[in-house]
């Protein structure tokens, strides 16, 4: 099969702010002539900024979990609460579809995108013309999905701010809520750096 | 503009087409998303960014739920809720729940109403290509979605022990999420050059 007709191959470049295709080069700060955004054939430093987000989240995912997110101070008496166990209170209480619904975006989400874009790097650092596509809807996917683990640093602000009651009970929030928010911040981030043609990049056999 | 259309995506070069009336042109190759419909009307836009306005103004001016224990009762806000983290000396959570729920949105309807007002009246607003190169770069950045079901995990947890009235702010919020998501879907890149460029014929 003859090697598919590229913006590369054409000399053309596609400005990621506007969509709009340009001619151009290797030329070093050449800018959009349309909404003036820095134009480069491919992000520039991809690989080895995505690879150091994503070394960082996965490093930070292990206090999220470990450490706890908020802890409980009823007559003092403290009661820390990790992202788990407050799944599993949830649980307890009967309400299982929000349980599910936290215990997926704040636990499976997170390490789902690690893992997927640790897969993702690794076909971009090592290229293999096998399943390009469920590659890149792989990473579509982590894209689509990033923003949904937010949820537990939502309702973790929501519950400090209201329970306030003095001397009764009162909730504190804990370093865990603030390495799991790295996290997602990370992750987000290392979406953005990765460039997904670097999966195409290599001639194709298939 | 040259006849070619190159994905962002893969880098496979199509031949240019219009714009699809409905649905979305996928990528021949890596079927990523290469056109959207760009049929929408700039007063549609206008409409939705004002009415997103209002309803982020009422988002942010009554609570969101208050909770009654014991006779006593606490209420809070959008913005109390980030509030609260900086209170507890968590600043960077505190900027980001804020960025996220209300710098966010309003960043992207002031954007969207400095330039499409102006172009709806036939002119151009100073610094109009600066203006929507910052908006593409936040235009994913409204977590309202996300936030109500945060909100509702946390109210679950709270029922138990107290009695929870959702606000005015809370519905207010759902109608807003709805709003901005439409908003941004007409808003696509491609949409807002379309009419820039058809203002200047």
């Amino acid at each position: 099969m003859s090697n598919p007709v590229t913006g590369r191959s054409l000399g053309l470049l596609v400005c990621l702010a506007c969509q709009a295709t340009v001619h151009g080069t290797q030329a070093a700060h050449l800018r959009c002539p349309r909404c003036r955004a820095r134009l480069h054939e491919r992000k520039p430093h991809s690989l080895a900024l995505t690879t150091a987000l994503v070394i960082a989240a996965a490093v930070l995912y292990i206090p999220a979990n470990i450490l706890p997110v908020m802890t409980t101070r009823e007559f003092f008496e403290d009661e820390p609460d990790t992202i788990l166990s407050g799944v599993l209170v949830l649980l307890q209480s009967g309400s299982w579809p929000i349980a599910i619904l936290v215990f997926v975006a704040s636990i499976v989400v997170p390490l789902l995108k690690i893992l997927a874009m640790a897969v993702l790097l690794y076909s971009a650092w090592r290229p293999s013309p096998g399943r390009r596509r469920q590659r890149s809807q792989l990473f579509r996917m982590v894209e689509f999905i990033g923003r949904w683990s937010m949820l537990d640093v939502y309702a973790i602000s929501l519950l400090a701010t209201l329970v306030q009651i003095q001397s009764f009970a009162s909730i504190i929030v804990g370093w865990g809520a603030w390495a799991f928010g790295a996290v997602v911040v990370l992750t987000l981030l290392a979406a953005r750096t990765f460039d997904e043609r670097l999966l195409w990049d290599t001639p194709q056999h298939d | 503009m040259p006849s070619v259309i190159v994905c962002p995506a893969c880098d496979l070069a199509h031949r240019r087409s219009p714009a699809p009336v409905i649905g979305r042109l996928r990528c021949a190759r890596c079927r990523a998303p290469l056109l959207r419909p760009e049929n929408a009307a700039v007063d549609t836009a206008i409409a939705l960014a004002l009415c997103a306005l209002v309803l982020l103004l009422l988002t942010n001016v009554y609570p969101l739920v208050t909770m009654r224990i014991n006779g006593s009762s606490r209420d809070t806000t959008l913005i109390g809720a980030a509030l609260g983290l900086h209170a507890q000396g968590f600043d960077s959570l505190a900027a980001l729940v804020f960025l996220t729920t209300v710098i966010g949105p309003l960043l992207q309807i002031l954007a969207l109403l400095y330039v499409l007002i102006p172009l709806w009246r036939g002119r151009r607003a100073p610094g109009q290509g600066t203006v929507l190169r910052v908006f593409t770069h936040i235009r994913s950045w409204s977590f309202m979605e996300v936030f109500l079901l945060g909100a509702l995990a946390a109210l679950v947890r709270l029922a138990k022990f107290a009695h929870i009235a959702p606000g005015i702010s809370l519905w207010s919020c759902v109608l807003l999420m709805l709003c901005l998501s439409e908003l941004i879907s007409i808003t696509s890149p491609g949409q807002l050059w379309q009419w820039v460029e058809r203002s200047r014929e």
